[in-house]
């Protein structure tokens, strides 16, 4: 049998984050691991589609980003949601919720 | 900037590197060993350089807005469609490439001010009416009406004159070259606000006092730089200007070419030294009866162009009131004496100068002008029926895009890039195009002497047109199709993929109106350059009165420039043609003062022996001085009376040969020989020239002279030195014959040269130019209107008939014969050849009486040329709409239920 599909779904990558970065402050790798956490592995994120994400949602204005200290002390780049990007965040849910119910009603008619 | 670009560089080396680590503890909290974890991680993550590069590079073309990244995705899809780029970007290119070479030549000789000061308050001034004398050149005055409105003229602060004369040999240093002169008034620099190089320029109180007292010359700064290389010690050197020592004194000002805008002169002389640089003129600066000198001046203050003529009208009439009582007014009758006194006087804007080159072609090239601007629009056409197409083919990609996320000021920018990029390739090409169809033009143009200041490089001004037509071509037809395709409804495009017609309807109406259009517009097209090729052949067919022109060479000598006196020339001529007859090959041989076919006129009144001028009468005659033989070199028959011989030659007596339309004109069944004939200007109004023969009528200046009426003197009449136009009949390859003639006049003198040596039949290919370009060009515009329109054509069907696969396949499978699907397609072809053409013809109608002046012998809604045009543009459609018609009756049936 083949590996199940653990792609993001192409284009909620950016939702994603943001919902993530919605609780509190992280850096890259928190949020690969609080993804695949409550998404219970059905998702895992590709290391360069996340990184590549940041610089386009920075430049959107939606994050925020700043070098800090992490709990074992190293050094990382924590990102967080700024005031564009928590009504950004609000958009993509309400269009998401649109238009996955269409497809789940949609689903039923067919099914 | 760089060491901005570096530290983020770092940033993000530093944030992958992070990543990797966080990722390796992680796999080794779940139990890894540290070389499997980073093995792992780094599986995950790819290659940290890779990572970084992606990282960057995203945001590089972030950077540029994502127009970068559009550019290079438009350029894809145009090389994944290389015919349909290919046509799209040379229809645009051809018709930007004709538009912007034909309104290059127009800014040039219609639209740009002269670089002079104050351009607009330059006018010029000349007369309509009968002069009751001679004219040379189109808008000339007198000279004394020159100075009489330069003392009593209220509205101008300056009056000036000039006259250009395009021969006059300059001697410097022992050289001798052929250089275009002006002749200007004193003023002339100085009402025009142009200041020397170096030295000084002419001016009234030094150089315009003494009736042949001036004897100095000023360069102009381009014939400066080229053939003194800026030199300034010219200045106070000695010139012979045709033999006669003059001193140069300085140069004009950088950039100042003239009042011409076309042709500017290579060296100025004032204008009071008339005979020096016209041999022969000598009479003429005080003569009212010759129209010759340009006149400008400036208004002013407070005058416009209306109130000046008006003033001026007023001192007109009361010279011409004057002038009437002068001797030469005795022998005028009532008639012509009210005629000449109800003359009017003109004042028109000068701001750009004048330009007899420019008013020759100024019709022509506006009537080019409209029919490039016809066939950008087909082109335009093909285009936008080309990019309907491809959005409604694309529809579905579209909407896939648009439904996995891409926004619609996105797929917009994107669709628009690329009609730009398309735009921006046919715009290049364009001009490069424009470049070489002016240079194209420019060579057909007859440069005389003088310095043809027209260029073939677009100026910025063009340029701007050019992109700009381009643009908006890219604009019109990329945005409306992009629009068009974002607005559909995703959902009913998607399940529309299947087979559907729907939706599609719309544009391929859109298609068949261009197409319509297109069709239309190549007929008016193809009808008018039809118009201009039958007046062309028209006029080349006119009879000449020469025999055989192919085999009749001419060529120019003119021993003045060697500084040959009179009677040193005329034994130099008679060497010559005994010369050149003793040459194996040649026939005959002769010359003429004036070139025949070669566009100038040369007349004067004529008084006739018993004849009483009637009411109104116009004396008038073309003149010309020919030596013996000339007439049976030209292959003119002689109907009465005799050649000029040596008697004639020897000048004992004034004889003169008058043409058939002149001997019926005066002698109506009688015999014109033994008569005699005088002249108002060229023997002084005397009676006293012997008529000795008459002979059969031929062209003079060139064929829409019509019969007019021609005197020939024999040659030793005149008085002064000027160049001959040989004419030698050969039976020999013409080609052949240049190098032998060359060759007999350098045996008698080496350092002459035979210049403008050609055919007659070239010479009046010359004399038709005009008439040649916008022929050839039209016929060019036309074919290649009916090219773009064929292929609108052609593509609209195929579309058509690619939509109707499934339904022909029905058809064909239910038992419809093949024929019968031809005919379905065909059908729809000539329902639109029928429309284009419904509209073209009432069109081409109403249209033609703007180009009725241009033609010759054929009028304006000739039905023989317009049918020609009609057939010709249905066979070509019908050829454009078979190759899909054959393709629908060939569908397979099975094949085509199967169909997507």
């Amino acid at each position: 049998m083949d590996e199940p599909n653990t792609d993001v779904i192409q284009g909620t990558l950016d939702m994603l984050i943001l919902k993530t970065l919605s609780l509190e402050p992280m850096h890259g790798f928190g949020i690969t691991r609080r993804i695949e956490q409550i998404s219970r592995g059905v998702f895992k994120v590709n290391p360069g589609s996340l990184l590549t994400a940041f610089q386009r949602l920075e430049r959107a204005g939606w994050l925020d980003s700043e070098w800090r200290q992490t709990d074992n002390s190293r050094r990382a780049k924590y990102y967080s949601l700024t005031r564009a990007g928590r009504k950004q965040l609000e958009l993509e849910t309400a269009d998401w919720n649109r238009r996955a119910s269409a497809v789940a009603r949609l689903l039923k008619v067919e099914g | 900037m760089l060491g901005n670009r570096r530290a983020a560089d770092q940033e993000i080396a530093d944030e992958v590197s992070h990543y990797m680590e966080e990722s390796e503890s992680a796999l080794i909290a779940k139990g890894l060993s540290p070389e499997e974890a980073r093995r792992a991680a780094r599986l995950e993550l790819g290659s940290a350089t890779a990572i970084r590069e992606q990282v960057r590079s995203y945001g590089w073309e972030n950077t540029m807005g994502g127009i970068l990244a559009d550019l290079k995705f438009a350029l894809r899809t145009l090389r994944r469609s290389p015919l349909f780029t290919l046509i799209a970007v040379l229809s645009l290119a051809l018709g930007i490439g004709a538009n912007t070479a034909i309104f290059s030549l127009m800014d040039q000789l219609l639209l740009r001010l002269l670089p002079v000061k104050d351009p607009d308050s330059l006018v010029m001034l000349y007369q309509r009416g009968t002069n009751m004398g001679g004219n040379d050149g189109e808008r000339a005055n007198s000279y004394p009406i020159y100075q009489d409105y330069q003392q009593r003229a209220d509205a101008f602060s300056d009056v000036f004159c000039q006259k250009m004369s395009e021969r006059v040999a300059l001697t410097l240093d022992g050289q001798t070259e052929l250089v275009s002169a002006e002749m200007v008034s004193g003023n002339y620099f100085s009402a025009l606000g142009v200041k020397p190089a170096i030295g000084r320029v002419f001016n009234s109180a030094e150089d315009d006092q003494v009736y042949k007292g001036h004897p100095v010359v000023t360069l102009s700064y381009d014939y400066w730089m080229t053939r003194f290389a800026g030199d300034q010690s010219v200045i106070g050197k000695k010139v012979l200007v045709n033999n006669y020592p003059m001193t140069i004194v300085g140069v004009s000002a950088a950039g100042f070419s003239g009042v011409d805008p076309a042709r500017s002169p290579k060296i100025r002389v004032p204008i009071q030294m008339l005979p020096m640089v016209n041999p022969g003129w000598d009479a003429t600066i005080g003569f009212r009866r010759l129209q010759w000198v340009r006149v400008f001046a400036r208004l002013k203050p407070g005058y416009t162009v209306q109130s000046a003529q008006a003033s001026l009208q007023v001192l007109f009439t009361q010279i011409r009131h004057y002038e009437a009582t002068l001797p030469e007014a005795k022998g005028w009758s009532a008639k012509s004496r009210a005629g000449f006194l109800r003359a009017t006087v003109v004042v028109e804007k000068a701001a750009t100068g004048y330009s007899q080159l420019r008013n020759s072609f100024s019709k022509a090239l506006v009537v080019l002008m409209w029919m490039v601007g016809l066939v950008l629009l087909i082109a335009c056409a093909n285009v936008a029926s080309l990019l309907i197409a491809r959005a409604v083919a694309r529809q579905k990609e579209i909407a896939v895009r648009l439904s996995v996320g891409a926004s619609q000021s996105q797929l917009v920018r994107q669709l628009l890039v690329e009609s730009l990029v398309l735009a921006a390739a046919a715009g290049t090409l364009g001009i490069l195009l424009a470049v070489w169809i002016t240079k194209g033009l420019l060579s057909l143009l007859p440069t005389g002497n003088a310095v043809l200041t027209l260029s073939a490089n677009p100026n910025g001004r063009i340029m701007l047109f050019s992109i700009g037509l381009s643009l908006l071509t890219g604009l019109i037809f990329g945005l409306a199709p992009a629009v068009r395709s974002i607005r559909l409804d995703l959902w009913s495009t998607l399940k529309d993929a299947v087979g559907s017609v729907a939706g599609t309807g719309g544009a391929v109406r859109v298609r068949k109106v261009l197409v319509t259009a297109q069709v239309a517009l190549s007929f008016l097209l193809l009808f008018g350059a039809g118009l201009f090729v039958q007046s062309l052949q028209n006029l080349r067919g006119t009879k000449s009165g020469f025999e055989s022109m192919e085999h009749l060479l001419s060529f120019q000598l003119n021993p003045s420039l060697n500084g040959y006196t009179l009677e040193r020339a005329k034994r130099f001529y008679q060497e010559t043609l005994e010369n050149i007859r003793a040459l194996p090959g040649v026939q005959s041989a002769g010359y003429a003062r004036a070139a025949v076919l070669a566009g100038a006129a040369w007349g004067d009144g004529m008084l006739v022996e018993g004849h009483v001028a009637k009411e109104g009468e116009n004396t008038h005659a073309m003149v010309n001085f020919v030596s013996p033989g000339y007439f049976r070199t030209m292959g003119v028959p002689l109907l009465e009376g005799r050649d000029f011989d040596a008697r004639d030659v020897s000048g004992a007596s004034a004889v003169c040969i008058v043409n058939r339309t002149f001997a019926e004109h005066y002698f109506p069944g009688r015999s014109a020989v033994g008569r005699r004939v005088g002249s108002t200007i060229l023997r002084n109004g005397k009676l006293d020239v012997e008529i000795v023969g008459v002979a059969e009528n031929a062209l003079f200046n060139g064929p829409r002279e019509g019969s007019r009426r021609q005197v020939f003197f024999a040659e030793p009449q005149e008085r002064y030195l000027a160049g001959e136009t040989f004419y030698v009949r050969t039976n020999q390859d013409s080609k052949q014959m240049f190098g032998a003639i060359n060759n007999a006049v350098r045996r008698l003198d080496p350092q002459m040269a035979a210049s403008e040596m050609r055919t007659v039949e070239s010479q009046l290919d010359q004399v038709l130019l005009i008439e040649r370009l916008i022929a050839m060009l039209s016929a060019c515009f036309g074919a290649l209107a009916t090219l773009l329109a064929s292929i609108g054509l052609y593509g609209v069907m195929a579309f058509v008939v690619a939509r109707r696969t499934k339904e022909i396949g029905v058809r064909l499978a239910l038992g419809a014969m093949r024929g019968s699907v031809v005919w379905l397609v065909m059908r729809e072809v000539l329902l639109l050849l029928g429309l284009g053409l419904a509209v073209g013809i009432p069109a081409a109608l109403a249209l033609g009486r703007f180009i009725s002046a241009q033609l010759y012998g054929v009028k304006e809604n000739d039905p023989w040329v317009a049918g020609i045009a009609v057939i010709l543009l249905s066979l070509i459609a019908a050829m454009a709409g078979l190759v899909p018609a054959r393709r629908a009756s060939r569908i397979d049936p099975l094949h085509a239920l199967r169909y997507e």
